[in-house]
């Protein structure tokens, strides 16, 4: 392969993000996402092909559905000239990023990052873009606002784009052949070992006339490998071959990894959410000062209630 | 139980989130709305989870998915904080333009 291929993608890529955002005709900047689209497939084709050809497997076409959903969106959404479309595509954006965690099988994730930014933060945007409305204002001929139809730093923003582009492309390009090995599948397991009463319940529940505890081996633990298969030893001798179905959910995992791995980590992050409320309500505070207009009308309301 | 998955699999996931964080960060420079800039770091923040979940997913490690718990938790902080003070600024000058707010400081 020609190593200045990715390189050329990237090129188009940014040039094609460019013409996505300058100010022209719809159809221009409709056939411009399209053509943003067909240059992100292009990349992602070289980059996939160029992986596959040292060890050979293709994506799946749920992966790339969803990731040019995902890259359209993002794109509409960056060159919308409504704030209320650009948020609206941004929810696309999240339903089809979730899409992907569904197919890396990170289900709780999926659902968390749907649930959180598509029914939190996203009513945040929707409440304040409805309070600093720009185009509630009758006597602007042109309802778009002008901080909405001119970008600011088009030539900056693509050169940025194309670097940053190249960067990670060469990076995945080069880096990911060269990637330290994969644990074994059957690690899995350990985390099983680490939940004592869901260990022994699921085993129990498993084969009704296994004698607990199980043989501890001369590793200190219960449940033994022999090639992919996980087997444990009762205390009376009988081996017991372990169901796959006993494993860990990917909740009960990324729970267990949350306050095993990241007890601090989990700490700190309280500690930010403590200090945006207090800082929001803060600025809350300061913000119901009221400007001189409204504080002639409330005043001009209290003449009228009193009188 | 989790099947591995290759390199080029990785990679192609790692790309996307790659084109996410680009178009992100394109969106940051380009728009004149504040709203709207940082609705585009929310962007970027979904382009950096599906880079820990695919890293995650490639060594069967589940530390990937706790980070995304912790970037849920920055972008509901930052979103707070950010959309009070837009608010707060809009107040003072009725308009939404990052150019206007030169001189913040009173």
């Amino acid at each position: 392969m020609d190593p200045l291929l990715p390189y050329l993608a990237c090129l188009i890529l940014s040039l094609a993000i460019y013409a996505a955002i300058r100010p022209a005709s719809l159809t221009f900047r409709i056939g411009a996402i399209v053509a943003t689209i067909a240059a992100a497939g292009w990349l992602l084709g070289i980059v996939a092909g160029f992986l596959s050809s040292l060890e050979g497997d293709a994506a799946s076409p749920f992966f790339i559905i969803f990731s040019l959903a995902l890259i359209g969106a993002a794109i509409r959404m960056i060159s919308h000239e409504r704030p209320i479309y650009c948020a609206l595509h941004f929810v696309l954006v999240v339903i089809a990023s979730a899409g992907l965690l569904l197919l890396l099988e990170a289900e709780f994730m999926a659902f968390a990052i749907i649930i959180v930014y598509a029914g939190a933060i996203l009513i945040t945007y929707m409440f304040v873009l409805m309070l600093a409305n720009q185009t509630a204002d009758p006597n602007t001929p042109d309802p778009k606002a002008y901080c909405d139809k001119i970008p600011r730093e088009p030539a900056a923003a693509v050169g940025v784009c194309f670097l940053l582009l190249c960067i990670i492309t060469g990076t995945v390009l080069h880096g990911t052949s060269q990637l330290p090995s994969q644990p074994s599948e059957t690690f899995a397991w350990k985390t099983l070992e680490h939940l004592p009463k869901q260990f022994k319940a699921s085993v129990l529940e498993f084969d009704e006339s296994f004698v607990w505890p199980p043989q501890i081996n001369e590793q200190g633990v219960a449940i033994q490998l022999e090639g992919k298969t996980a087997y444990v030893v009762s205390s009376e001798g009988v081996r017991l071959d372990l169901d796959e179905t006993l494993l860990p959910t990917n909740t009960q995992s990324v729970g267990w990894s949350l306050v095993n791995d990241f007890p601090v980590s989990l700490e700190l992050a309280g500690v930010i959410l403590l200090m945006a409320m207090l800082g929001a309500a803060v600025l809350a505070s300061r913000a119901i000062e009221l400007g001189e207009r409204e504080k002639r009308a409330v005043f001009l309301k209290n003449e009228d209630a009193s009188s | 139980m989790l099947a591995s998955f290759g390199a080029a699999t990785l990679a192609s996931y790692l790309v996307v989130s790659g084109i996410l964080l680009v178009i992100g960060v394109v969106g940051f420079l380009v728009r004149r709305n504040l709203i709207v800039m940082f609705l585009c770091t929310e962007l970027m923040f979904q382009g950096a989870a599906i880079a820990f979940v695919a890293v995650g997913r490639y060594y069967l490690d589940y530390s990937g998915q706790v980070m995304v718990i912790f970037i849920l938790t920055v972008a509901a902080a930052e979103a707070a904080l950010a959309l009070a003070l837009v608010v707060f600024m809009y107040r003072q000058r009725d308009t939404l333009d990052p150019d206007a707010y030169g001189e913040l400081a009173e």
